[in-house]
């Protein structure tokens, strides 16, 4: 241990200053949180189409179908990636105390991506998608992403590469995301469109899906988390040692899961037998790393009340829990036969994308937002509301759709007229539309919260000045 | 290896726990795998085709074994010596990386304020 | 190794990835090399030629405009018949893909949960190996039907009509209405609006037969002959039969 000590020591430690840009780290949250807002109205378009009730119907540009697509991207390409990214820049310079190789490639990735976001939408409201899940993005921009993915990557890996000796978890998980966003995205653009074609482009497409989550998603959340909960408990992850099995479970057994979206289907099915046992193995891994973190919490139960970012990760890991449990059920062949094509799907697939991960980040940025913007926050009840009106609305969406994942199935498997499985899923589909305001509503208590705490103007706080005189006397 | 400065929670408990959880869990997810097994046995020995389904099993437990080995490996020489090292060596270079910066975040947003130094220097 | 960088970027990077994608995209693709991947050319069978040449009458004017007419002569014309078809096709296929039609209706039945009592023959590998399965269409989300066996299971027109605004023929659909897909009216499906239709109406054709659209209703007519014994039983057609 006292190795350690004397190892630190040595380091001299820069000024965060040098080492994060603050600004593309504040420009990149703004634009997921505008990406956000479009999303969920573009949810809104399709769940008022699916009550009949849709205002705007008959429009071509406001088709409910293509704002689906829209819906989905700008989840995974608009709110997900940008926040990442901007949260990468804040983590990776202070935990590697190197910044980025270059700010003004930083700029330029910030640019590149938001054109590959916007012309995603304009090509999927223009008629123009690609037809495989979460990857509809247009051919001709899939080359522009790449190139995006790789920058991303040589930015970064730039100064984890100068880091020495053992790395911390969360650099762990970084760094194998940065090449697995990048061969995935390949993978599911190109492999499926010029290369294979039928059931073995359906195998490669459920990897992509399944990967997407995964492989990008997953280990820069799990990797978010292993940074921001110790340093806001002041107190370090329960076991770094156990965290190496969570990561390397996770390296293993996730990519060999793909084919587990696509059971039943004319893929071989020794194929699919595999990918049920490797999720299966997957919820074992998972279970180390949540009981690694509520090891870490162990104590501290008060904060995760006084704590609203503690309280956001944590909410989601109980989330990340449930859909896992959820997963492992969900996969076998058994609750397939009854769940597939139903709502159930959706219901998992809202709990695992925002009641985890976008949870992780709202829960970010409430920490962030104020060293960004250099001033308090305006208002803790309004921030109160995001997280409970979010907390709530995504548990009641995703029970709700889960439910009604079940009755749809039974309607089918019971050969009812296909009418009957609609007729029932109404009142369901009402209940989401419920559930999906008050995160709506959520969303628009923090934007307000944001916007009243940009208006302050900076903090007078003699806080500030400090050190700019340290700066100055040294 | 709990360092003395971790606050950590008494050891009893935290077995404790883990045992419940690990019971929860692995309870049910056993009585699964051996169903499941059992059904694979038959399905190998009924269907013709059913021999495929060995490949990805062969293809896990040899993965396994030699990620087994490759571990064995590591600990024998001596990589996780100071296994829980980097989780402090990171706590205490926050501290110093926020030791300039103004408290702007509220407690209640995970800042947490500095004891009010002698300010100017 | 575990925790350092080029085990990482390495083991997990690379080699886990690469493992994974060996055994989980590359074996289906080995395993399926030798079923020869269809072009849309070969993808034309009489069935769906019969579809096509029904729109050409069923909407004369608007199928020469966005055609042309068929040349002279019996084999130039068929020569002809089959291009556009095709051509209708491809149409089709990226108004499907363009307009999410794959995220409400599955192109895949399964063999389970009483499906093929529903659908028909549960999907072969066979069925997705040719270019308008490019990605595969295997679909996410039934709030619709699936519609891997809908050829011919209702006619044209019903799928203009229906497409034009679905309430008016499946009463309570959640459908959204595709009135981009005419010129104006529901009798005239301009060049997307003839292309889905051919598209839909190809989704089977490949295969001999199938039951009717939800076959397994215990006959509602004999129900409805009971009730209306006095006054004439008149009931509606439900579409033509599944593969003439």
């Amino acid at each position: 241990m006292s190795e350690t000590e004397q190892t630190t020591d040595p380091v001299e430690v820069p000024r965060h200053a040098e080492l994060v840009d603050e600004q593309v780290v504040a420009w990149y949250f703004l634009a997921s949180l505008v990406y956000f807002m479009v999303s969920l109205s573009g949810g809104f378009l399709m769940a008022f189409q699916l009550i009949r009730h849709n205002p705007l119907d008959g429009v071509e540009l406001l088709s409910p179908g293509r704002w689906r697509m829209v819906h989905t991207n700008a989840i995974a390409y608009g709110f997900l990636a940008n926040a990442f990214l901007g949260m990468l820049h804040w983590v990776v310079p202070r935990l590697t105390l190197h910044p980025v190789l270059d700010r003004r490639l930083s700029r330029l990735i910030f640019g590149a991506w938001q054109f590959v976001v916007l012309s995603t939408a304009a090509g999927l409201l223009l008629g123009e998608a690609q037809a495989l899940e979460w990857g509809e993005t247009p051919v001709w921009i899939d080359p522009v992403a790449q190139l995006g993915l790789l920058l991303v990557a040589i930015n970064f890996m730039a100064p984890i590469c100068k880091v020495q000796g053992p790395l911390y978890v969360t650099l762990w998980y970084f760094i194998a995301a940065f090449i697995w966003t990048f061969l995935t995205y390949a993978m599911g653009n190109f492999v499926p469109e010029y290369f294979v074609t039928g059931s073995s482009a359906g195998a490669v497409g459920g990897l992509f899906i399944h990967d997407l989550v995964g492989l990008f998603v997953t280990p820069l959340g799990w990797g978010m988390m292993y940074y921001f909960v110790p340093i806001l408990l002041k107190k370090p992850i329960w076991s770094h040692g156990l965290s190496l099995v969570g990561f390397w479970g996770l390296a293993f057994f996730y990519p060999l899961q793909g084919i587990h979206h696509f059971l039943y289907t004319p893929i071989p099915m020794f194929l699919q037998y595999g990918a049920v046992l490797s999720t299966i193995a997957v919820e074992l891994v998972v279970t180390t790393v949540v009981i690694n973190f509520f090891g870490t919490l162990w104590g501290d139960g008060r904060k995760f009340w006084d704590n609203m970012p503690i309280r956001w990760f944590y909410t989601g890991m109980v989330y990340y829990f449930l859909t896992c449990f959820q997963c492992a059920l969900q996969v076998t062949m058994t609750f397939q036969q009854l769940i597939h094509f139903t709502d159930w799907v959706v219901g998992h697939a809202h709990l695992v994308m925002f009641g985890v991960f976008s949870m992780w980040l709202l829960g970010v940025m409430t920490y962030l937002f104020p060293r960004l913007l250099k001033r308090e926050w305006y208002s803790r009840t309004l921030s109160e509301w995001h997280y409970w009106l979010s907390t709530g609305g995504i548990l009641f969406m995703a029970g709700d759709l889960i439910l009604g994942g079940l009755f749809q199935g039974w309607s089918w498997m019971g050969l009812q007229p296909w009418d009957h499985s609609v007729e029932i899923s109404q009142p369901f589909w009402a209940t989401r539309i419920v559930a999906g305001l008050a995160i709506f509503g959520g969303q628009l208590c923090f934007i307000w919260n944001l916007y009243k705490t940009w208006q302050l103007g900076p903090a007078v706080d003699s806080g500030s000045t400090p050190s700019a005189e340290r700066a100055v006397a040294e | 290896m709990p360092h003395p400065e971790d606050k950590m929670p008494s050891q009893r408990n935290v077995m404790i726990a883990t045992a419940v959880m690990g019971v929860i869990i692995l309870v049910p997810s056993m009585v699964g795998f051996v169903n499941k097994l059992v059904e694979f046995s038959h399905v190998i020995q009924g269907d013709a085709d059913g021999a495929f389904a060995m490949t990805p099993i062969v293809n896990y437990i040899l993965a396994t074994l030699g990620f087994l080995c490759l571990l064995l490996w590591a600990t024998m020489h001596g990589m996780f010596y100071d296994i829980e090292g980097p989780k402090r060596t990171m706590l205490s270079r926050e501290d110093e990386l926020d030791a300039d910066e103004p408290d702007t975040v509220p407690v209640w947003a995970g800042g947490h304020p500095k004891p009010k130094q002698s300010s100017g220097a | 190794m575990f925790e350092t960088k080029s085990g990482i970027f390495f083991i997990a990077g690379l080699l886990f990835f690469g493992f994974a994608f060996l055994s989980n995209a590359v074996i289906p693709v080995l395993m399926y090399k030798d079923l020869p991947e269809k072009k849309v050319e070969e993808l034309i069978n009489p069935h769906l030629r019969y579809q096509f040449e029904d729109l050409a009458q069923r909407y004369p004017e608007q199928f020469k405009k966005v055609y042309g007419e068929p040349p002279e002569g019996e084999q130039e014309a068929s020569d002809w018949y089959d291009a556009k078809c095709a051509e209708a096709l491809r149409v089709g296929h990226k108004v499907y893909v363009g307009e999410g039609c794959w995220h409400c209706h599955s192109q895949f039945v399964r063999p389970v949960s009483n499906e093929s009592k529903r659908w028909g023959p549960v999907s072969t590998s066979e069925e997705y190996q040719n270019e308008l399965q490019r990605p595969v269409l295997f679909g996410t989300r039934r709030v619709g039907p699936d519609l891997s066996r809908e050829a011919g299971r209702r006619s044209s027109d019903w799928h203009a009509v229906h497409f034009f605004r679905p309430q008016d023929l499946s009463e309570g659909s959640p459908m959204p209405r595709y009135p981009w897909l005419f010129d104006g009216s529901a009798d005239k499906p301009n060049e997307r609006g003839l292309g889905l239709i051919t598209y839909v109406q190809w989704l089977g054709t490949w295969l001999d037969s199938y039951p009717y659209y939800e076959d397994y209703i215990e006959s509602p007519i004999a129900e409805l002959e009971k009730e209306l014994a006095q006054s004439e039983p008149e009931t509606e057609s439900e579409g033509s039969e599944g593969e003439q």
